[in-house]
Parts: C-alpha cells; structure tokens; sequence
C-alpha cells in the first residue's frame, strides 16, 4: 500500500514537473520567434506567472504591472481621424489589451500644444518628441529616464540583432535614454534626372568638379529637350540653409563638411561650426554657384512645395530630398506632368562623404506617468515588437489601411493598379482618394527592428527600396544638440543672424569678410561662445 | 458744524446708495444681459493678464518661475534685433496705413463717378474679393509674379521694357532695397478694396442736391469733387486712420509669410521677432523675455490708442474712440 502511494505521489510529481517544463517552453520559445510579436505583452504576462523562472528578464518582468490605460499625445505621423484612428486604435487596445487615450493636435502646430500641455502640468503618459524638445524636456526632468528598462529588455536585444544600436546611441543624453525612436531619423538624397544626364551627355557626378560641371550643362545647354537652351537652372532648394537641424540637408554638396551651427568634435568638445573655415569655403562655393546662376534664383523664397512642383515641371535637374518614399512620389508626379521620370540617386558625391541621418522623433514616457515602467513594457516596446503591433504601426490595420484582396485602384482617371487575391497592397487613401497608403508610422525601410512576414519586398516599389538601400549605406547620423540656458538665451536671435549672413552672402550682397565682421559686431561671436561654453560645462 | 456735515454726509451717501441700488434693479433685464459679456470680457481679456507677471521672471513653460525683475526687459533694450525689430514695426505699419487709405480714398472717388450701377458693382466686387484671400496664399501668388525669372510677369515685362537686363532681374522680395516697396504694394492689392467700404458709405450718404447745386452754378467734375466730394470724407479719413494707427503695433502674418533670410533687417517685425526667439533657439524658449517683448509691445499698443482717443477728441468735436 505504501509502495503504491509513494509511488503515485511519484508519478503526480513527475506530471507536475513535466507540466511546469512544457510551460517554460513554450514561454521562452514564443518570444524568440516571430510569433513572438502577437500580442507580446500578453505572453510575457504568461512567462511571469510561470513560478520557477530563473532568467533576469523573467523576475524584472514580474515587477511590471500592465497598465490599463494609457495616455498619448501624437502629431500627424499617426493615423489621423480622416485616416481611421478609430480602427487603428481599436485594433492596438485589441492587441495590447490596454485602452488609449489620443489627443493629436494640427500636425504644424504640434509643438505649439505640446508647450501648452507641458505649461499646464497635465501631462499625457508618452509623447512623441522632435530631437529639439526631446533634449530640452529631458534635461528639464520633463521625461522619465528609461535607460535602466531598456538595458533590461528585449527590445534591446531586437534592436541590437538588427543593426540598430547606433540609431538607440545617437538619442542618449550623457548616456541615459529618455525616449525611444521607432526608427531611423532618415534623410536626403540627391536625385538627378536621368533623361538630363542623358542630354548633356554626362555621367552621374562622383566629385564636387563634376558636379559643378552637371549644374553647369543642365543651366546652359538643353537637358530637358525643348530645343532652348538655357531656360533651365541646375539646382534648386528651399533656402540656402535648413529651419531645422542639420541644417545643410537641402545643399550638402555646397556645405560638405561644413557645419552652420553646434557640433560635437572629434576631441569629445562642442564646437560652432560657423566661423570655421569649412562653413566660409562652403559660403565661398555656393556665391560662385548663385554668381553663375547654377542655383535657382528663387531658392532664397522657396518652400518644398515649390521646389517639388518646379522639379516637376523641369525647372531644374537636381533635387536633394528625402530619401526612400520620396523617390518614387517624385518619380510618378514627374510621370503624372508628361516628363521623364527616372530618377537617380546619388551617392554622396566624394566631399560629402556620407549624408546626414537626422536625430529621429522619439516616444517619451512623461515623469508624471504612474506606471512608467508597464507603459514602457507594453506600448514602447511593444510597438517595435518585431510582430503584430510594430505591423499595425507600420502598415496599419487590415482591410481599413492595407489588404491582400483582389481589387483595382485607380490613380487618377488613366492609372489603374490591379491587385490580385493575396498581394499586399495599400488600400486607397481615405483622405486623399486616388492615392494609396504606403506605410502607417513605421517607415518600413527605416524600421529599427526587423518586422516578421514583412511584405515591404512585395508591397514597396524599387526605386524607394534603392534609394532607402543607397542612403542607409551612406548615411552617418547626425549630433543630438543639448540645449542650455544659454542657448534658450541667444540662439534664436544667433540664428536669425546666421541665417541672414548666409542669405547676404550667397546672393552676393556681402563679402565673406564683411559678413563675419557684422557678425562679430552684432554679438554674434559673444552668443556663439556663450553657448558652447554651456554646451562644454 | 463739522458734526452737522458728517451727519448730514452719511443720510446723503446712503440715499445715493439706494438710488443706484434701485437703478439697478429698474434695469435689471440690461444688467442681465450685459452679464455674458461682463463674463466674457473677464474671462478672455482680464484673466489672461495675469501672465503679464512672468515678464519679470525666468520661465520655460515647465519649472515654476523664477523671479528676475526686470532683467528681461534689460536684455531686451540691449538686443541689437529688438530695436530694429520696434522701429521696422512702427515704419512699416505707419506707412502702409498712409498708403492704403489714400489709394482707398482715391479708388473710392473713381469708384463713385461710375455711373453705371452694374459696372460699379462689379468692380467693387472684384476689388473686394482679395480681402478674402490668406496671407499664405497670397505671399504664394506674388512670390511667383515677383520672382527674378522668367516666369516672374513684372521682371518679364521690366525686361521688355528694357528697364532690368535678363540677366539682373529684380527680387522684389528678397532684396532690402525693394521689400518694403513690395510690401507696400501687395498690401494695396489686398487691403485697398476692403477699405474703400466705409468711404463709398460715406460718399453715397452726401446729398445729390449739393451735387446739382454746384452744376447749376457752374462746378465741372474736378470741382465738385474738391468742394463737396473731398471735405465730405475728411472726416471719415481722420476717423479710419486714428482707430488704425491704435493697431499698427499687431503685424504679423503679412510681415511673417512675405519675409525671408536676406530682408529680415528691414522686415522683421516685432511679433516676427517674438516668433523667431520662441522657435528658432533650438531649446525651450525663455517664455519670459517673450512676454517681456510682448508686455512692451502692449504698452506702446497702449499709448498709441489713448494717443489716439485724445487726437479722435479733438478732431471729432469731443467724439473719442474708447
């Protein structure tokens, strides 16, 4: 009688223990594969409850609490109400299991609410954040440090495998983490029109030389094939210098290792680029080029949109923008205004050496969020979960943003794409009928994690893969600027006066000399040094 | 005596008392329905001014603010910007108000001796319709036609007259010497069939029989106008430039969408001026220096309209504007 009840006692502890392993398992193996990202949140919830666990991550994990709900403010790179956030957000809570709560103010007055929001003391729990407020609110204690979640997450780990530690490093502040990018920051690429090339008999430029020759033929000779010669200029942009950092992205090959403003040298000091002698070589290139009229006259009141319609009405041949998406959108409007639309993509020519990847927006978990720690768990890193909800952040939701249903959409009256029974594709644009959604918030060719069954190969066309390929192989990331006091103080009126000494300069109204002179007479030099000397404390 | 006086004081300062009191309650439905506005006003206009505080304070919008006196306004008067940004205001707004009520004036009296009615109408309406129009897409439209190109109309034709070489045309808008005038002109076109509203009230309230008398005794065209016409709208002229000249101070989205890096010397305005330090430093912005530019932008706003309201008194036989 005993041997029997040993040994059932023996055989239930057996089942037991099989019951706790096969659990454990299937845990663990959830989460290193790509089923991992559906509902991610949910299986570590699972693991956690799992008793015996012994990885780190596991007993961190088991601390965090889910939270029920969740406050965001985002800006337009979210689904907006005309483009189904209702579906898109009934679709997150549904796979998160925590319900949101969205304030998205005008995409161009975004930061002017965001200030409001943050003067008020009503906080949302996370917040998307451009590189200037990001630093500003962190160093204000605005934002929740994560630093110490995200070493101890997975999300590290995807990102990591991925390649995309640089892009993480590029948004530390003296090392800690206050927000997290859901992708790379992108930037501009160089596209010159093939048929152009083609014209003028050249070849794309590799050098400064050649590519001052390019301007020059597409200025004075007949690219665009109208039997005129010289009713086209070589280049255009808006302004002679960028609103926003890096500030050279619209010229870089006139600024090439120039930098207008605050840069942290190779010695580990902040610099200001400005009255270095690169930034006066620059200035000296582009008065030549504007002397010469290889610069659109009209760069000086341009904005992008006008740039973009001039290019498609072959004003001029060689647009720098961004990079991806962009060069299939200037590619079909070219198409779409009866002009030839291959476009090519330069490698940054041999002076620039690589072009600039902007510091990317980040999401910020506020300091007044009470559960900072699960809304990091359970939205930032879920978002980039590798599964389900990083494809609803990158594509959005099924049906509504993108299907695999055979159906036909019409680009304007003429273009029709027909799609076949399972092929990916965007749905029509709800708010721009005759357009289809290429992507949600996630880029998907700047993604930071890779994205299971990713139908990007499919979906994307070719010359946004090539151009997104060409730029991340030739992009180097840009300077997260600290702000200071000092900086709060002068830089708004030092780049006022920055951008006007340029502006002088280039069109030919002032000397290089005389310009740097009025810059040291107008305190430009005494502001410049305050705030490197703030930047160096 | 003097208890005589006090005694007789307190029974009169009550009488006065319930004399308002029953005032009020006489016209009680008027007080009710100013109550809304009184709400409004205090709400709106009143309350807001508490910010005016944190012009004398280090604020960034996020910490609480830290007193500093009136060190914002020190830094202020020594910005080199700052000043140049006051005078442009005063300069530019001054002008364009002169300009555009004389033009206004004058399409008014054109506008007037039209006498077919249904021509009249619709030119008025066309001349109205820029009012409409948004300062953006305004800035759009003249950037194109001002433009140094060939595609820009006014060089093309300058070119055709021979006045610029179509190698040195003009950037109205983006050099120092022409922005202003630019400005000026484009604020015409805009602005100047809006204005002539009020002086075409004016001239068709002026008696057909005045006109009639002057023919009779021999008054030509230009006659009529110098002796009936023109001291008809005197008065409506000093009317519309004292309660503009109140507001010269408020300039911003014209000034704002025409502006660009090379004219900011002569076009940045005060309210620009706020905008680029609040946006264009990189950083969070000392939301106190920009009220102290703000609160000084107030006053002299200030100034200008009881300026004004004693100028108004004066002109206008005692009339003010507040």
């Amino acid at each position: 009688m005993k041997k029997k009840v040993v040994s059932l006692l023996l055989v239930a502890a057996m089942v037991a223990s099989m019951g706790c392993g096969s659990s454990n398992n299937g845990g663990t193996s959830n989460a290193g594969t790509s089923d991992a990202g559906t509902n991610s949140g949910a299986d570590a919830a699972t693991t956690e409850s799992n008793e015996g666990g012994d990885a780190a991550a596991t007993d961190t994990a088991s601390d965090v609490e889910k939270p029920e709900e969740i406050s965001i403010m985002v800006d337009g790179t979210v689904f907006t109400k005309e483009n189904a956030q209702d579906e898109f957000i009934a679709k997150l809570e549904e796979l998160t299991g925590i319900k949101f709560t969205v304030t998205q103010p005008d995409h161009d007055a975004y930061y002017d609410v965001v200030g409001q929001t943050i003067a008020s003391g009503e906080w949302p729990d996370v917040m998307i954040l451009s590189s200037t407020y990001y630093a500003g609110y962190a160093e204000q204690g605005v934002l929740w440090d994560m630093t110490e979640a995200y070493e101890n997450s997975e999300l590290k780990q995807r990102q990591d495998a991925f390649g995309s530690t640089g892009v993480i490093d590029g948004v530390r502040i003296d090392g800690k983490l206050y927000g997290m990018p859901s992708a790379r920051g992108n930037g501009c690429v160089t596209y010159v029109k093939k048929a152009w090339l083609d014209n003028c008999g050249l070849e794309a430029p590799t050098n400064y030389e050649e590519y001052l020759a390019m301007l020059e033929a597409f200025t004075t000779g007949d690219p665009d094939g109208d039997s005129t010669n010289g009713n086209t200029y070589g280049v255009s942009a808006a302004g002679f210098i960028g609103t926003e950092a890096p500030y050279t992205n619209y010229l870089p090959e006139f600024y090439q290792d120039a930098h207008p403003s605050f840069y942290l040298a190779e010695d580990g000091t902040w610099k200001d680029g400005f009255t270095e002698d690169a930034m006066k070589e620059a200035l000296q290139r582009m008065a030549d080029a504007y002397a010469k009229g290889v610069i659109d006259p009209t760069t000086l009141t341009n904005g992008t949109k006008d740039c973009r319609d001039k290019y498609y009405g072959d004003e001029f041949g060689v647009f720098t923008y961004w990079a991806g998406t962009w060069q299939t959108n200037l590619e079909t409007n070219l198409e779409a205004n009866g002009k030839d639309s291959e476009l090519v993509a330069l490698a940054p020519i041999a002076e620039v050496g690589q072009y600039l990847d902007r510091v990317p927006p980040v999401w910020a978990i506020t300091s007044q969020c009470e559960n900072p720690e699960g809304v990091f768990k359970y939205f930032i890193e879920a978002m980039q979960d590798g599964g389900d909800v990083q494809f609803l952040f990158t594509y959005g939701v099924e049906d509504v943003h993108w299907s695999t249903k055979a159906e036909t959409i019409f680009e304007g009256e003429e273009n029709e794409k027909v799609y076949a029974d399972g092929e990916f594709h965007g749905c029509e644009n709800l708010e721009t009928p005759g357009t289809q959604y290429t992507k949600a918030h996630i880029d998907p060719m700047l993604a930071l994690v890779e994205l299971a069954n990713d139908p990007k190969d499919e979906s994307l066309p070719e010359s946004t893969k090539n151009s997104a390929a060409l730029f991340n192989e030739n992009c180097v990331a840009a300077d997260l600027v600290p702000t200071t006091d000092a900086m709060s103080e002068y830089n708004g009126d030092l780049t006022t006066l920055k951008n006007e000494l340029v502006a002088n300069v280039v069109m030919g109204k002032s000397t290089i000399e005389e310009a740097y002179a009025r810059y040291e007479s107008e305190h430009g030099a005494e502001w410049s040094q305050a705030i490197v000397d703030s930047l160096n404390q | 005596m003097k208890n005589n006086k006090k005694q007789s004081a307190a029974p009169s300062a009550n009488n006065s008392r319930k004399h308002l009191a029953a005032k009020i309650y006489k016209y009680r439905g008027f007080y009710l329905m100013f109550l809304p506005v009184f709400v409004f006003a205090v709400i709106f206009f009143y309350l807001p001014m508490i910010g005016i505080r944190y012009a004398f304070t280090d604020y960034n919008g996020i910490k609480d603010p830290t007193f500093t006196g009136l060190a914002n306004f020190e830094k202020m008067f020594s910005m080199p910007n700052f000043w140049s940004a006051f005078f442009n205001t005063l300069q530019i707004s001054i002008i364009r108000l002169f300009l555009t009520v004389a033009v206004a004036v004058i399409v008014s009296i054109f506008l007037n001796e039209i006498a077919n009615i249904h021509f009249k109408k619709v030119v008025q309406t066309i001349i109205y319709l820029p009012h409409f129009m948004s300062w953006v897409v305004t800035a759009s439209v003249f950037s194109l036609i001002l433009a140094p190109t060939s595609q820009g109309l006014v060089n093309s034709f300058l070119v055709q007259l021979g006045v610029v070489s179509a190698d040195n045309m003009i950037y109205f808008l983006g050099d120092n010497k022409w922005w202003r005038f630019a400005f000026y002109l484009i604020g015409i076109w805009k602005e100047t069939g809006w204005q002539t509203v009020i002086f075409m009230a004016t001239l068709s309230g002026i008696n057909t029989e005045l006109y009639e008398a002057a023919s009779i005794d021999g008054a030509g065209r230009w006659g009529k106008m110098r002796y009936i016409t023109f001291p008809a709208l005197a008065n409506t002229i000093l009317t519309v430039l004292i309660l503009n000249l109140a507001k010269v101070m408020n300039l911003f989205e014209s000034a704002f969408v025409l502006q660009n890096d090379a004219v900011l010397g002569t076009a940045n305005v005060l309210e620009t001026y706020i905008y680029y330090q609040t946006f264009n430093s990189g950083a969070i912005p000392n939301y106190g220096y920009t009220t102290a530019v703000g609160l000084f932008k107030s006053a002299i706003g200030c100034v200008l309209v009881l300026f004004c309201n004693w100028l108004s008194k004066k002109v206008r036989e005692g009339r003010g504007i507040v």
